[in-house]
């Protein structure tokens, strides 16, 4: 019921009837006004019962009556009209006069409603006379005036007064609640206006296109036009016969008419203005809005870095900067313009105030963008490392699960008795080459961890000239296997530093591993460490069997091998391996190629 | 012993088919289950003396087993894993697992680390019990001062008179880590000098002899840079 009810008061035609009614009261209360001032009735009879107690009337006409009273005596007796409304009795020195046939006292206060004496300075009054009838009278204490109005006329003048008064009082109550009824709909289409039924979003119209302030202005020549008509519409004087001349009816008719167009626009202006306010634009869409708003987002386009979107961020703090120095050098220099124009002085320092603000506030945003972006991109790529660490464990998981099947069944197959001579052949090529296959897993796996920083370190203080010994201690039947000597030149002291020693060893038995199977036969291994500056530097030379044509960089590529044509044995990691291993040990790892000698040089410190 | 039963855990067939074939032409029985619930039930139903347990498996995986199993057994358990980090081989062993293979393992290798831990688990049972002051016994390794000799689960291994002293220095002092001038020093009885290479090509015959895998030992380590060590079981 009551949501029915909502629903009807937004319908258009509700609002529409509602807006028609609200033209009609208005030009209703005009028009009666116009006929009420084409009876001639005095309004205040809508107030005061009694024709004697009437401010604007009586009180008037009495006064008037004590006035010209006073002027018989002056003009005595040349202008004293036969047919005066009331009675009167003067007696100065030597002069007398009256127009009523009893002039005693007691005759005049009989008049109870209506009566003024002034004798020897004393003002006496009727009995049931206003009180606040007398406004003005002589001062002279030797005369004697008494006025009164007769019964007689009181009476017809009190007939005319109630009825007056008997066709004023529906009037005035058919306007009251003109104008109570319109006010309630004008508040009605207020609160309706721009609220449709089938949601509850506010609607504007077109008129609300119309800028602000020439809505209210808008109001201006619509009140001129009104007045203006209003006050050149011919009067045509009051009513003959108790009923309108055709010239009234027409001139109410024309100021109705014009009443309710003015009416109407300015419904349409209010209602427009009502709904601007409701949907909060009011403000934004108005031309002064638009013009400062304008202005000062041009100005501010030079702080916020829309004019330097394009530009990177770390660049847009630099022009914001350049702009901000630019306008407060011109800014200073406005100053000190308009010292020469006292009421001009504050601008500038206002303005700086602005340029300060907006400096500072896009500076912050800025710089939270940039941390933003820094923290994202820093998120990225842990997020990638996090990624590929995971695929690393995966795939890593993937190889070895089957690769554990080949060799187990490998090994199964090659115990099987009846196997032909071929077939073991085969068998025992497919048991070096998944051998194989598991050492490059282990390789890649190794590789992968140390490259992506996913790598259990264990650092502690050791000997690395300790730790290369045992290396060469520990491949001594490869080394010797080889035939290739090993030629080392060690410090005396040991030299210590912080690392990862099982990492460290891997790095190299690598590079040894690597100098004994490339190395020309009966050709020399050098081993050397020597401390310089505190650094450890390791280095490892050997002349190649082979030629050389590839640079420093390229051999450290993984999968790169030395010479293409060898396929024998080892994953081709060992030196990536050994590189990744140093770095993560915190060492540095350099290759160097020189003619047939192959140098690796490893520096910590 | 020749009939222990040996639980096999694996959640690929293939591998655990495989690995009974190959405990089965040592003369093992073999049991196996396809994950760590199953293993359990197994353990129930079977008298079992040693299992092999991967890791990463449906349900329940291989730690979590060995917990569980270490609650009522102290049978040996062999990790089987394709994680091959130290610290997994740690997590693995501290869970209570005896020993940890990487896959993928060497078939020789995994058949001569079960039998190792048979005859540990077999001999050294009751040889625990009846100890000497003069025996030393780490993990698998025991060392027997008055018949200057290294038992390696259960089996007599022959040194010579250098890498007895060697194993005895060491194994005396476990988890304590001596250089080589140290060892040098007190194997030797003359002051070292340039003696890295000589120590740590006998540290190398030792584990030859001790070590089912040499190059991944589990008892005679090298600390890298540092010196040599009996890691403590």
């Amino acid at each position: 019921m009551v949501t029915k009810l909502r629903n009807i008061s937004k319908y258009s035609l509700t609002k529409f009837i509602a807006f028609i009614m609200v033209v009609a009261l208005i030009t209703t209360v005009l028009i009666q006004l116009i006929y009420v001032s084409y009876l001639d009735i005095n309004p205040e009879s809508l107030l005061v019962k009694e024709y004697k107690d009437s401010q604007t009337e009586f009180v008037n006409e009495f006064n008037y009556a004590i006035h010209q009273t006073y002027d018989f005596i002056n003009d005595f007796p040349r202008h004293i009209p036969n047919d005066l409304d009331y009675l009167y009795y003067i007696k100065t020195d030597g002069m007398e006069n009256t127009n009523s046939k009893i002039y005693t006292k007691e005759f005049f206060a009989s008049h109870k409603d209506a009566f003024f004496a002034y004798e020897k300075g004393v003002i006496t009054l009727g009995e049931s006379t206003n009180p606040s009838i007398v406004y003005s009278y002589p001062a002279d204490e030797n005369m004697t005036v008494y006025i009164a109005f007769p019964y007689e006329y009181i009476e017809e003048q009190q007939n005319i007064w109630e009825a007056g008064r008997a066709k004023l009082i529906p009037i005035a109550i058919i306007s009251i609640a003109s104008i109570v009824v319109a006010l309630i709909l004008i508040v009605y289409l207020i609160i309706v206006t721009g609220r449709k039924t089938q949601d509850d979003e506010l609607h504007l119209s077109r008129v609300d296109r119309i800028y602000s302030e020439i809505l209210i202005a808008g109001f201006i020549p619509l009140f001129v036009l009104w007045f203006g008509i209003m006050a050149h519409l011919p009067f045509y004087g009051g009513i003959n016969n108790s009923s309108l001349s055709i010239n009234q009816i027409y001139n109410m008719i024309f100021a109705g008419a014009v009443t309710a167009i003015v009416t109407a626009l300015c419904g349409v202006l209010l209602l427009s203005i009502v709904r601007k306010i409701k949907a909060r634009r009011f403000i934004k869409h108005s031309i002064t809005y638009r013009v400062f708003h304008s202005i000062s987002e041009f100005i501010k386009s030079f702080f916020d870095g829309s004019r330097f979107s394009k530009f990177p961020l770390t660049k847009s703090l630099y022009q914001r900067q350049i702009i901000f120095i630019v306008a407060s050098a011109a800014l200073v220099f406005f100053t000190f313009l308009f010292i020469l124009i006292p009421p001009l002085i504050l601008i500038p320092p206002i303005l700086e105030a602005l340029v300060i603000y907006w400096y500072i506030k896009y500076n912050n945003i800025t710089f939270e963008e940039i941390n933003k972006g820094f923290n994202e991109s820093l998120e990225e790529q842990m997020k990638s490392e996090r990624m590929k660490i995971d695929l690393i464990t995966n795939v890593s998981h993937d190889l070895k699960t089957p690769l554990t099947s080949i060799i187990s069944y490998v090994d199964l197959l090659s115990k099987e008795e009846d196997l032909s001579d071929s077939a073991r052949d085969y068998v025992n090529i497919i048991a070096e080459k998944s051998d194989r296959l598991k050492n490059i897993v282990a390789d890649l796996f190794d590789l992968a961890k140390s490259t992506s920083g996913d790598i259990n370190l264990d650092f502690e203080t050791l000997d690395i000239k300790r730790l290369i010994a045992q290396t060469l201690g520990d491949m001594e039947d490869d080394i010797e296997k080889s035939g290739l000597q090993i030629k080392t030149k060690f410090p005396e002291n040991p030299v210590n530093i912080v690392s990862d020693g099982k990492k460290l060893y891997r790095v190299f038995q690598n590079i040894l591993d690597n100098a004994l199977k490339y190395s020309l036969k009966g050709t020399r291994i050098y081993v050397e460490l020597e401390e310089q500056n505190g650094k450890a530097i390791a280095t490892v030379k050997n002349t190649a069997d082979y030629e050389m044509d590839f640079t420093a960089n390229e051999i450290l590529q993984r999968f790169n091998r030395g010479d293409q044509s060898r396929t024998t044995e080892g994953s081709g990691l060992g030196l990536s391996i050994a590189e990744s291993f140093t770095k993560v040990c915190g060492g540095d790892f350099k290759v160097d190629i020189d003619g047939d000698m192959f140098k690796v040089i490893i520096t910590f410190g | 012993m020749d009939t222990a039963r040996i639980l096999v855990v694996d959640d690929d067939k293939e591998i655990a088919n495989a690995i009974d074939k190959l405990l089965t032409l040592e003369g093992y029985e073999v049991v196996k289950a396809y994950n760590g619930l199953e293993a359990l039930d197994a353990l129930v139903l079977n008298n079992i003396q040693l299992i092999l347990l991967d890791v990463m498996m449906p349900k329940l995986d291989g730690l979590s087993t060995t917990l569980k199993v270490r609650e009522k057994k102290n049978i040996p358990i062999i990790i089987l894993s394709a994680k091959s980090e130290d610290s997994d081989k740690i997590l693995g062993l501290s869970m209570g697992a005896d020993d940890y293979i990487t896959k993928p393992f060497n078939p020789q290798e995994l058949v001569a680390r079960v039998k190792s831990q048979l005859r540990r688990y077999m001999h050294l049972g009751d040889m625990a019990n009846s100890i000497h002051s003069s025996q030393i016994l780490v993990g698998g390794l025991c060392l027997d001062k008055d018949s200057k000799e290294l038992i390696v689960d259960g089996e007599p291994v022959k040194l010579t008179p250098t890498e007895y002293k060697i194993m005895d220095l060491l194994m005396t002092n476990v988890g304590v880590v001596f250089s080589a001038e140290q060892i040098y020093e007190r194997v030797w009885e003359e002051p070292a000098y340039s003696v890295e290479n000589t120590v740590m090509v006998h540290i190398r015959r030792i584990r030859e002899k001790i070590e089912i895998n040499p190059k991944e030992p589990k008892y005679l380590k090298v600390v890298w840079g540092i010196g040599y060590k009996i890691e403590k079981y």
